[in-house]
């Protein structure tokens, strides 16, 4: 086929199929404690790491993961200070994130080369970029598989699990900088849009279709991976942008779960 | 969840339509705000470039001399020398295309005594300014005026959404960079007229340098095999005119917006198809989406300085017009002497 005859469709194909692999099994958990908007906040917050990574002379991805992981860190504080509200917790960290990257991209020499940092595109994917995806894919999967009872417990219900004696802390601590390092590297390479819809929109539709949490959790990876194929090769053959394309196709897909649901009667 | 309940709903409603009415005025005293300062979003002229002043006495006797952006700054150095006392509006490492002037640029121009711009429509912002001016005496010299206009996307263009006719870049071809200097030189003597012998001997000394400049890259240039080069900023066309080759420029490669995965397929075929052996940057690692075309086709990424803003390190380091063109010059030979 045509479209593979080009090294970086191939590319294209390896990371997004990775990722679609473990973005959603992070979503999941994420969905569950109502930390939706996540992915969001850290991407944001990410580029206060890339100035900062610019203008101090580190690179830029190290400094995006470690804004990110400071980041999580905070919306995790203000979320045990004030459980009721924990998406608050997200706008704060996402504003300050957004304030700091504007004040910040004031003092970068070269405006070029923020912006090349910025914007990652799943067409354009460096080697270096292609390992780290790479790396941390599989760290997050062994993670999530190792972790995989203790962070159901806690997805559901916090407070049950540290009295089960899950050891609530560590677990969270783990996963949090986990997810802030997937969004760093992601963003950077496929850009923040479809990072931050990989975590949502396959929770939702897998949520319409599963039964039980490990169903959820296999067809909201099954539906990502889905999403992620059609997308590439709808902005191939159609001519179209890949990020926005492939965000387009899982929002339509989801509206056509919901919507045959509803045909067949099978809501409640 | 909700703790913030009222027993009563009338001075909830009252209270909404205060907060309403509090909003649209803040709406907009916003929107007055923004549309005062649309002028010049940002203070940046702190960080323009001035030539040192000695002492207080003797920079008040100099020209006070406002440059739009570098290759004029540059030969408007040139011709003052200590005579002027130069400002580059444009801070370094800005994409000139897109800047317009700040208040504090437009205060400096009220007391400036020359202002030199490059014309063609790549300082857009110069009509609208200069017609707010109050300043008399200011001498305003558009450098590439005289000089035969490239018609901008003369290409296959067809979503070209410029707004400016003409390819303002002229100083890329060193015998149409004398003619600014020439220009420039002019307006330096018609605002001091007392000086001209002066800027007449500065403006020989560097004329010869274009001359000498323009031999080395018709000589280096003209016995090499190759003619087409492949850039990410179609800004080459004068100094492709001038010496035979040919610019393909890789369009809609931005590195703020995404590329569509067909339109580098197209790119892609075409490297190959040609057997282009290098894809030029206006600054290394400025685009994602040219560097993974590079490293498909396995092509070298050279840099093909515009000149339109260099860093300060450049500056410092002593570097000029002539350097970067030599430069430029070099990539030049190592891309087309392949065969």
């Amino acid at each position: 086929m045509e479209i593979f005859e080009y090294a970086f469709m191939q590319r294209a194909f390896l990371v997004g199929i990775l990722l679609a692999m473990t973005i959603p099994c992070i979503g999941i958990v994420v969905v569950l404690r109502r930390l939706s908007m996540i992915g969001d906040a850290l991407s944001h917050a990410s580029l206060a790491g890339v100035a900062l990574g610019l203008i101090l002379g580190i690179n830029p991805v190290a400094g995006a993961a470690a804004a990110c992981i400071l980041a999580s860190l905070g919306i995790e504080a203000i979320r045990r200070k004030l459980p009721r509200y924990s998406e608050m917790s997200i706008a704060i960290m996402m504003s300050a994130g957004v304030g700091l990257a504007g004040v910040l991209s004031g003092f970068v020499k070269s405006s070029a080369n923020f912006n090349s940092f910025l914007f990652g595109s799943i067409v354009a994917i460096s080697d270096l970029e292609m390992y780290l995806v790479a790396g941390v894919s599989l760290a997050v999967l062994l993670m999530f598989l190792l972790l995989y009872k203790e962070l159901f417990f806690i997805a559901l219900d916090e407070r049950s699990a540290r009295l089960a004696g899950v050891p609530v802390g560590a677990v969270n601590f783990i996963f949090t900088i986990m997810t802030a390092i997937t969004v760093a590297v992601a963003a950077r390479t496929v850009g923040a849009l479809i990072v931050s819809s990989m975590m949502v929109i396959p929770a939702a539709c897998a949520m319409q279709l599963g039964k039980n949490y490990r169903q959820t959790v296999l067809y909201a990876v099954l539906l990502d991976v889905i999403f992620m194929v059609i997308g590439l090769f709808a902005a191939y053959y159609l001519d179209l942008k890949p990020g926005g394309t492939i965000v387009l196709i899982s929002v339509i897909l989801l509206v056509v779960i919901l919507a045959v649901k509803k045909l067949l009667g099978l809501s409640d | 969840m909700i703790r913030f309940t009222r027993k009563d709903s009338h001075p909830v409603r009252f209270h909404i339509r205060q907060v309403t009415a509090t909003l649209l005025a803040a709406i907009c005293l916003l929107l007055s705000l923004s549309a005062c300062s649309s002028g010049g979003s940002d203070l940046h002229s702190d960080d323009a470039i001035e030539t040192e002043t000695a002492d207080p006495a003797v920079a008040s006797s100099r020209l006070r001399v406002m440059a739009s952006f570098y290759p004029m700054y540059d030969f408007a150095v040139k011709i003052g020398g200590d005579k002027a006392q130069v400002t580059c509006m444009v801070p370094s490492g800005t994409e000139p295309h897109d800047w317009e002037p700040s208040a504090g640029d437009i205060a400096a121009l009220e007391d400036a005594d020359l202002f030199i711009y490059n014309g063609a429509g790549l300082e857009h912002w110069v009509d609208r300014i200069l017609g707010t001016l109050g300043n008399q005496d200011l001498v305003v010299a558009m450098a590439s005026s005289g000089i035969p206009l490239r018609t901008e996307g003369s290409h296959d263009d067809e979503d070209g959404e410029t707004d400016s006719l003409y390819d303002p870049h002229v100083w890329l071809n060193p015998q149409y960079a004398k003619l600014e200097l020439e220009r420039i030189r002019d307006a330096y003597v018609t605002a001091d007229p007392d000086n001209k012998a002066y800027y007449d001997a500065n403006y020989q000394l560097y004329a010869g340098q274009f001359d000498e400049l323009d031999r080395l890259f018709s000589d280096t240039l003209a016995p090499l095999p190759r003619k087409d080069i492949v850039v990410s900023h179609e800004a080459f066309g004068y100094l492709c005119d001038a010496y035979g080759l040919n610019q393909i420029a890789i369009d809609g490669l931005s590195p703020d917006s995404e590329p569509s995965p067909a339109k580098m397929a197209e790119i892609i075929d075409f490297v190959r198809d040609n057997e282009i052996s290098a894809i030029f940057f206006e600054e290394s690692g400025s685009s994602k989406t040219a560097e993974a075309i590079a490293a498909e086709t396995g092509v070298e990424t050279l840099v093909l300085n515009t000149l339109e803003g260099i860093s300060d390190e450049d500056q410092r380091a002593g570097r000029d017009y002539f350097s970067v063109m030599k430069d430029n010059l070099a990539s030049l030979t190592e891309a087309l002497g392949q065969r």
